[in-house]
């Protein structure tokens, strides 16, 4: 994954100046929105026998047509348009299948819920997909912020399940400085949440215990500092926390609470 | 941390030098940049510019045919210059008469917001920075 980001990012490199010359000559607003960030961050696995996921680049890629956009992986087609609403259908992948791609398999001696087991049994956190979801998003935004609110449901057979968002964010600009501190809430559904943190009876073993997970809100805080160097250059340090729902974290694959994330790099735009 | 005090202390700088003649202009600030909520800068630029050699100088900016101030006999100077700006401009240095410019530096603004409310409005995914 991190090799495929690299060579994407080199691309991304060896590409996008064509396509900023391009757009130069009638100084029109590039539809392309283009840009790298190199440093170092980490956001932590709330799963058991997990490992951190380490973020070293963080590509920016989007395109924003009259009507459909691709905005770094959501795609969407914007019906409404105006000072106080934007409205699209926007299809995209869900976010938490991202934990169950740095687990690992050991044996222990006991088992999830704490019960002491007879012989050292193979502990294997099972695995889950990505999903595609379609939904609606709205967007409100103006000098008191910007709200964003979504409803996406799985199109793609893997949970059935749909997931309510909203989140409300504002930046505050000093010239270079800028802060942007935002909040937010997920609903999840009972078969969403089922699918990512329950345990089914043929995924149960004597050290993994059966689990079925009902419906919960997730709470997210993000705060995010840049100072901009140069027209291109900036620096930005990023940090977030998410809490888990109650659903999510009674489940025995589950052992932290809340998901920290942090970042610190410079980013170029080009 | 060094290198990044390093980065923050130097760029806001920008030192313009001729090739031919040896004057050096240099300004602070070098970027303005403008959103919805400022849609210019008011700004205080420091112009200084000194030269290996006493002569006849004058500084120049895109906002006027007229110079902002001349110095004569002198190797160096400084001017404090308060200006809304809304647009890149240049100040440049330039000797009597004002044909040939010595030396230019380029005051860009950064415009940050957008026309497409989309950009404006979409929440930032997880760890996008930029």
């Amino acid at each position: 994954m991190d090799s495929a980001r690299m060579l994407l990012a080199c691309l991304l490199l060896t590409l996008a100046p064509q396509i900023g010359q391009a757009d130069e000559p009638d100084a029109e607003e590039s539809r392309w929105q283009l840009g790298i960030a190199l440093g170092y961050g980490i956001r932590t696995n709330p799963l058991v026998l997990s490992d951190e996921i380490p973020i070293a680049v963080d590509l920016d890629i989007a395109w924003f047509g009259d009507r459909f956009f691709f905005d770094n992986g959501d795609v969407g087609f914007t019906f409404a348009d105006n000072d106080y609403v934007t409205a699209s259908v926007v299809g995209r992948f869900n976010s938490d299948r991202v934990f169950f791609g740095k687990t690992d398999t050991e044996f222990v001696t006991a088992g999830l819920d704490g019960t002491t087991l007879p012989i050292a049994t193979l502990l294997e956190i099972p695995d889950r997909d990505y999903a595609g979801e379609m939904g609606i998003e709205l967007l409100a935004g103006g000098r008191w912020g910007r709200l964003q609110l979504t409803a996406h449901h799985d199109v793609s057979g893997t949970h059935d399940g749909y997931e309510v968002h909203a989140d409300y964010g504002r930046g505050f600009r000093r010239q270079r400085w800028y802060v942007e501190p935002s909040i937010g809430l997920s609903y999840k559904s009972a078969a969403l949440n089922d699918y990512y943190w329950g345990v089914r009876s043929g995924e149960a073993s004597p050290a993994l215990p059966e689990y079925e997970a009902g419906a919960g809100v997730n709470v997210h805080a993000r705060f995010m500092l840049g100072y901009q160097m140069t027209r291109n250059w900036r620096f930005a340090l990023v940090a977030e926390a998410e809490r888990l729902n109650d659903e999510a974290f009674a489940s025995p694959i589950v052992v932290d609470r809340t998901v920290y994330g942090y970042f610190a790099g410079f980013g170029y735009r080009f | 941390m060094r290198l990044l005090v390093l980065v923050l202390t130097l760029m806001p700088v920008v030192v313009a030098s001729a090739n031919d003649a040896d004057v050096e202009l240099q300004v602070k600030p070098i970027l303005c940049i403008t959103d919805e909520v400022t849609p210019s800068c008011d700004m205080s630029f420091l112009v200084h510019w000194q030269s290996e050699q006493s002569g006849y100088y004058c500084l120049f900016n895109d906002f006027g045919r007229e110079p902002l101030r001349c110095w004569s006999d002198e190797r160096m100077g400084e001017l404090e210059d308060d200006r809304n700006v809304q647009e890149s401009f240049s100040y440049w240095m330039s000797e009597e008469g004002g044909a040939s410019r010595l030396a230019t530096v380029t005051v860009e603004v950064l415009r940050m917001d957008t026309d497409d409310r989309r950009r404006r409005r979409r929440t930032r995914h997880v760890w996008d920075l930029l």
